[in-house]
């Protein structure tokens, strides 16, 4: 591990949770962009080894929410002895409470010892973000499904959030049996009261999620309040529900058992310099980070709504020329607005056009990422239709070895399977075979999901087993190939990202 | 609409002779000049892209022609004088309100706050 450095800070071990099919983005993502050691995906979570500054933290564009690891240990071992749980949980504080104390001014350090009051992260009051996650406000509650992502209400300075919390906390208030007089303070003494607290009188609120075998015994609601009762007595911290200085977030599944602060009260995917969200910024992020983008490129998004993915492209790879095309103006409006609100006026262009008739020559565009906006909200129809004209209009207006990086709703994913063999099918010159089974097939073992059913195993996908399904068979759409695809998803729905690249043309027209 | 974007837009218009749509021309009624960084290695990579002849008809029906020169200069790319004035033109003069017209068709595209409708209607589409 490096040792601290005059300007970065000591080592420490995070934890970081990523959307499904982001996982691989996020974990070429800290090693590139942090120097990341000791980087490990277990089960729905990146951990990895930083001396990052927080700022730098801050930047990561694939993951959901950053936490700092406090502990990470082997489940805990179930019996029908329901104390002896009990006491196994409350063993992750007793036996080593210094841990904790480490840990937690760790955590003050990393954010310059300030109180926590509108230090860490800026909240974008105008934000409507993209509900792709649940968002949940509540402190625990009892997990059904496996993947689905929590995320504390960190918006307390709102007066809406606020309701919430006081509203799904009032259930939870047998949970801390002893400090019923919190909700009482005022924002005001909270502050003095972590201001002119020491180091061992902190508050606090536990988080809790359990999964797998122990969610069938215990809910999420006992776990935590056994979790805060012992923090109490072992280590003399105060619980506040509604402004604490520290979360802590618990999760406990059939594979381990973790602890962690989490560093930014917003998740990651909340970005200071989106005004309206429209695809889920990290998604966003990860189909940018796909397309190849150098300096000096000309970078197109023909059906760009919002222009989430613009503007995404362009804080990462500022040296660029950005044309976003929509025919609909209220869009552009909103994209105008989002480009002007985030500064990137100089960057990106927008255009009244469609992309089917796209204004440009052939052969023009180095780059073309776009969310095809068909099946997610609505029911796939005679858009459809289109799909085929809107590849074709794609590839013409690319250079031979570029790029295209598109987001395509799992409907629509089912047809393009249909148009890509049936392209191949006609090509003769291509080493291609050409029934329509096989292209289905193909697409099929992309997701590997399909083969195991339950939870993905991570490593094929990490290695980039979708990119040998396609050097025996080479799927074409004319000249578009495809390299590679990954499955993603965007909480209610699921996606597919695909990236072709067009190949030269042998001989044909 | 830079420049730069028009330098890469073209007539689509049916019956258009092949490369008969560029350059559009254009007739403006608002034009801003703006200040954007100068990042001489990004001009550089942009002026291969550029079809200059087009750009400097642009510039100059702008009345922003300044004093580029017709030819590309050899080694450009370290001519950082050179750059600026095509990093100007490309990048900071902007048309905020006008038409742009096919040359070949004669159709014409309006520019409304900075952005061009070339949308076409269904019978004009080739």
């Amino acid at each position: 591990m490096a040792e601290a450095s005059g300007r970065a800070g000591p080592s420490l071990r995070y934890f970081c949770t990523a959307g499904r099919g982001l996982e691989p983005f996020l974990l070429r993502e800290v090693r590139a962009r942090l120097g990341a050691t000791q980087v490990e995906y277990v089960s729905g979570k990146v951990f990895f080894t930083t001396n990052s500054e927080l700022s730098k933290l801050k930047t990561l564009k694939s993951g959901e929410r950053l936490f700092l690891l406090l502990k990470k240990h082997a489940p805990i071992s179930l019996s029908s002895n329901k104390g002896k749980v009990f006491h196994e949980i409350q063993k992750l504080v007793i036996e080593d409470p210094r841990c904790w104390l480490d840990i937690v001014s760790k955590w003050k350090h990393l954010h310059g010892n300030k109180v926590k009051q509108g230090n860490i992260s800026k909240e974008n009051p105008k934000s409507l973000k993209r509900k792709s996650e649940e968002e949940i406000s509540i402190i625990t509650k009892k997990q059904k499904r496996e993947q689905i992502l929590e995320t504390v209400s960190d918006e307390c300075h709102m007066e809406e959030q606020k309701k919430t919390v006081v509203l799904e906390t009032n259930n939870d208030m047998d949970l801390l049996s002893e400090n019923k007089t919190f909700p009482e303070e005022t924002s005001e003494s909270r502050i003095e009261k972590s201001v002119e607290s020491n180091k061992d009188s902190f508050s606090f609120r536990v988080s809790c999620r359990c999964s797998g075998t122990i969610a069938k015994v215990f809910t999420s609601q006992e776990v935590g309040r056994v979790l805060g009762i012992t923090l109490i007595k072992q280590l003399g911290w105060k619980a506040d529900l509604r402004n604490p200085d520290l979360e802590l977030f618990v999760h406990l599944n059939d594979i381990y058992s973790v602890v962690g602060i989490p560093i930014f009260r917003l998740p990651l995917a909340t970005r200071e310099y989106i005004q309206t969200a429209g695809l889920r910024s990290t998604v966003a992020w990860a189909m940018a980070s796909l397309a190849e983008i150098s300096a000096g490129a000309f970078v197109l998004d023909p059906m760009c709504g919002l222009g989430t993915i613009l503007l995404e492209a362009a804080k990462e790879w500022p040296n660029v020329h950005y044309l976003g095309a929509d025919i609909n103006d209220s869009q552009l409006q909103g994209a105008h607005e989002n480009i002007k609100s985030a500064g990137l006026m100089d960057k990106i262009e927008l255009l009244k056009a469609s992309v089917i008739a796209l204004p440009l020559p052939s052969e023009s565009v180095d780059i073309v990422i776009s969310d095809i906006p068909f099946g997610k909200k609505f029911k796939i129809t005679k858009d459809i239709k289109l799909l085929p004209n809107i590849l074709r209009e794609m590839e013409r207006v690319l250079h031979v070895g570029g790029t295209v990086v598109l987001l395509v709703s799992q409907d629509l994913h089912k047809h393009i399977g249909g148009c890509i063999s049936n392209c191949v099918e006609s090509d003769t010159s291509l080493n291609a075979t050409s029934d329509n089974k096989n292209g289905a097939a193909v697409v099929k073992d992309l997701n590997p999901k399909e083969k195991n059913g339950s939870p993905r195993s991570i490593s094929s996908s990490i290695q980039g087993v979708e990119t040998e399904h396609f050097n025996n068979k080479i799927t074409c759409f004319g000249s578009l190939a495809v390299v590679e695809s990954y499955g993603v998803s965007l909480g209610k729905t699921d996606a597919f990202i695909y990236k072709y690249r067009k190949i030269p043309a042998a001989g044909m027209q | 609409m830079k420049l730069l974007t028009h330098n890469m837009l073209t007539s689509h218009v049916r019956g258009v002779r092949p490369g008969g749509g560029f350059p559009l021309r254009i007739q403006a009624t608002e034009v801003k000049v703006n200040n954007v960084d100068f990042n001489q290695e990004f001009v550089a990579r942009m002026i291969p892209k550029v079809e200059w002849g087009a750009l400097l008809e642009a510039a100059e029906s702008l009345g922003h022609l300044s004093d580029l020169p017709h030819q590309l200069p050899p080694e450009y790319e370290n001519n950082e004088d050179f750059l600026r004035k095509v990093h100007h033109v490309l990048l900071e003069v902007e048309v905020m309100e006008g038409i742009l017209k096919c040359p070949d068709s004669g159709r014409e595209f309006p520019i409304t706050k900075g952005i061009p409708n070339m949308l076409l209607s269904e019978e004009e589409e080739t």
